[in-house]
């Protein structure tokens, strides 16, 4: 399975939030979106994901062309974000299920308890969302984008406001998608964390792509380098 | 699944939400008995009998109460950001809209009730007609103003005016519906026979089913970018 972006181009008004990117994600494989805020990151995401329709520029999944208005596409990626997604005012076990429903999930109890055990998190079933911490709604928010074990994986930010164990935690479950053959595409400014997370890097600044290489073989202290100059630049 | 039944989920999830938080419906609620309450007190019921301006009065606390209350509909979907998420299922855009829709129209059949009660109550209205011919005017009329209100509701959230928007944008829409409910509520309580009301009921079953299919069409625009 290969997801590719290719010559994207999404614009605000008359700002390009993304400027002819490409990108390509294997199954198998985490790659890392990082740069500067403003660099499109977000909306390089949103454009793969299907939420944002790109201006120009094509989505290809196995070389079909895919988009957001597809029901079949939105069925097959799951997304987490720095923002839980979760209604507050209803349980986990109730939220998950409203979700599993949606996605036509059969047996959706079965589906729910496992994508909680998942993520370490079955205990809080019963509890409402707005009784969580930030890393257990996190934690949730993760087993409700397991649900309906989506090829594609979304993560935009996820790491905002865990704790160490909570991130680690996070960092298994990414790890085990991975080697179940999962397409993981992660967005995040935390360029150490992902060097030794992700398999592969892509640094965005103001909508254009500036690098895209394995982090095995980037030099790290180059990359973060470079990362703290452009975020310089950018600010 | 059928959409309808995916529809359903969402109408059940909002309505949970909704009587676990409270605050929609009870703002509404007291704006309704308040409302009432006050009318009580600015009419001289020695000039103006109540049964002769309580279903307009009713028309139109229904009017404020639905559009004070379809500002709020998508909260509880922006607090976490969850319409994101919901929006990314493959339930269809069309669906999406019945599903808030239909828990709109049940808060507001709510609210109807209550007004109901409340004003006729307070206007001291004690003919007040037949039951069923009331809830064969109100039905198509909420209707009207559920599926207008979810719509309206919704883009009033892309706008820097917010919720200001709101009644802007659905008052003049909305004349249809008040003009026709409110004059077959009023022959409802005058007891005045059903051929002369079947007309406007008709009336509003159309703008019924015409807000609610071109809302159903138009909804994506207001959740795809």
């Amino acid at each position: 399975m290969t997801l590719v972006g290719r010559g994207l181009v999404c614009s605000y008004g008359p700002t390009r939030a993304l400027d002819g990117v490409d990108i390509v994600a294997g199954g198998g494989e985490i790659v890392a979106v990082v740069g500067p805020n403003g660099a499109g990151k977000t909306t390089l995401l949103r454009a793969l994901s299907g939420e944002r329709r790109p201006d120009r520029g094509d989505v290809l999944l196995d070389g079909s062309p895919v988009s957001g208005a597809d029901p079949g596409w939105r069925g097959r990626v799951g997304l987490v974000s720095h923002r839980t997604g979760l209604y507050r005012k209803l349980t986990v076990a109730e939220n998950l299920t409203f979700f599993a429903a949606l996605h036509r999930i059969s047996d959706a109890r079965h589906a729910v308890a496992r994508s909680l055990e998942t993520v370490g998190v079955a205990t809080l079933a019963k509890t409402r969302v707005e009784a969580l911490s930030r890393g257990q709604a996190q934690r949730v928010a993760l087993a409700r984008s397991l649900l309906h074990d989506p090829g594609i994986l979304f993560l935009d930010e996820p790491f905002t406001g865990l704790d160490p164990a909570a991130a680690a935690a996070l960092e298994s479950t990414l790890r085990a998608r991975r080697a179940a053959g999962g397409v993981i595409i992660l967005v995040t400014h935390e360029l150490r964390r992902c060097l030794g997370l992700a398999d592969r890097v892509v640094v965005l600044q103001r909508g254009h792509k500036v690098y895209d290489g394995e982090t095995g073989s980037a030099d790290a202290a180059d990359l973060l380098r470079f990362f703290t100059a452009t975020s310089s630049d950018a600010s | 699944m059928s959409e309808l039944r995916r529809a359903w989920l969402i109408t059940r999830k909002d309505l949970r939400l909704e009587f676990r938080t409270g605050g929609r419906l009870l703002s509404m609620i007291a704006f309704v008995v308040l409302a009432g309450f006050l009318f009580a007190f600015a009419l001289d019921h020695n000039l103006v009998p109540g049964r002769d301006v309580a279903a307009a009065l009713i028309w139109l606390v229904i009017l404020f109460a639905s559009t004070a209350g379809a500002g709020r509909i998508f909260d509880a979907e922006e607090e976490e950001g969850a319409f994101r998420h919901l929006l990314l299922t493959p339930v269809s855009r069309p669906a999406v809209f019945l599903g808030k829709t239909m828990a709109n129209l049940i808060v507001i059949w709510l609210v109807t009730a209550l007004t109901f009660i409340s004003l006729t109550a307070f206007l001291d209205v004690r003919d007040q007609g037949s039951l069923t011919a009331h809830a064969a005017v109100l039905l198509p009329g909420t209707i009207g103003l559920a599926a207008t209100g979810t719509f309206f509701g919704r883009m009033s959230r892309h706008s820097s005016l917010g919720d200001t928007l709101l009644p802007v944008l659905t008052f003049p829409l909305l004349v249809p519906v008040i003009y026709l409910g409110a004059t077959s509520t009023a022959r409802v309580l005058l007891e005045r026979p059903w051929t002369e009301i079947s007309g406007s009921v008709r009336l509003l079953w159309a703008f019924a089913v015409g807000s609610v299919f071109i809302g159903a069409a138009l909804f994506r625009h207001l959740t795809d970018e």
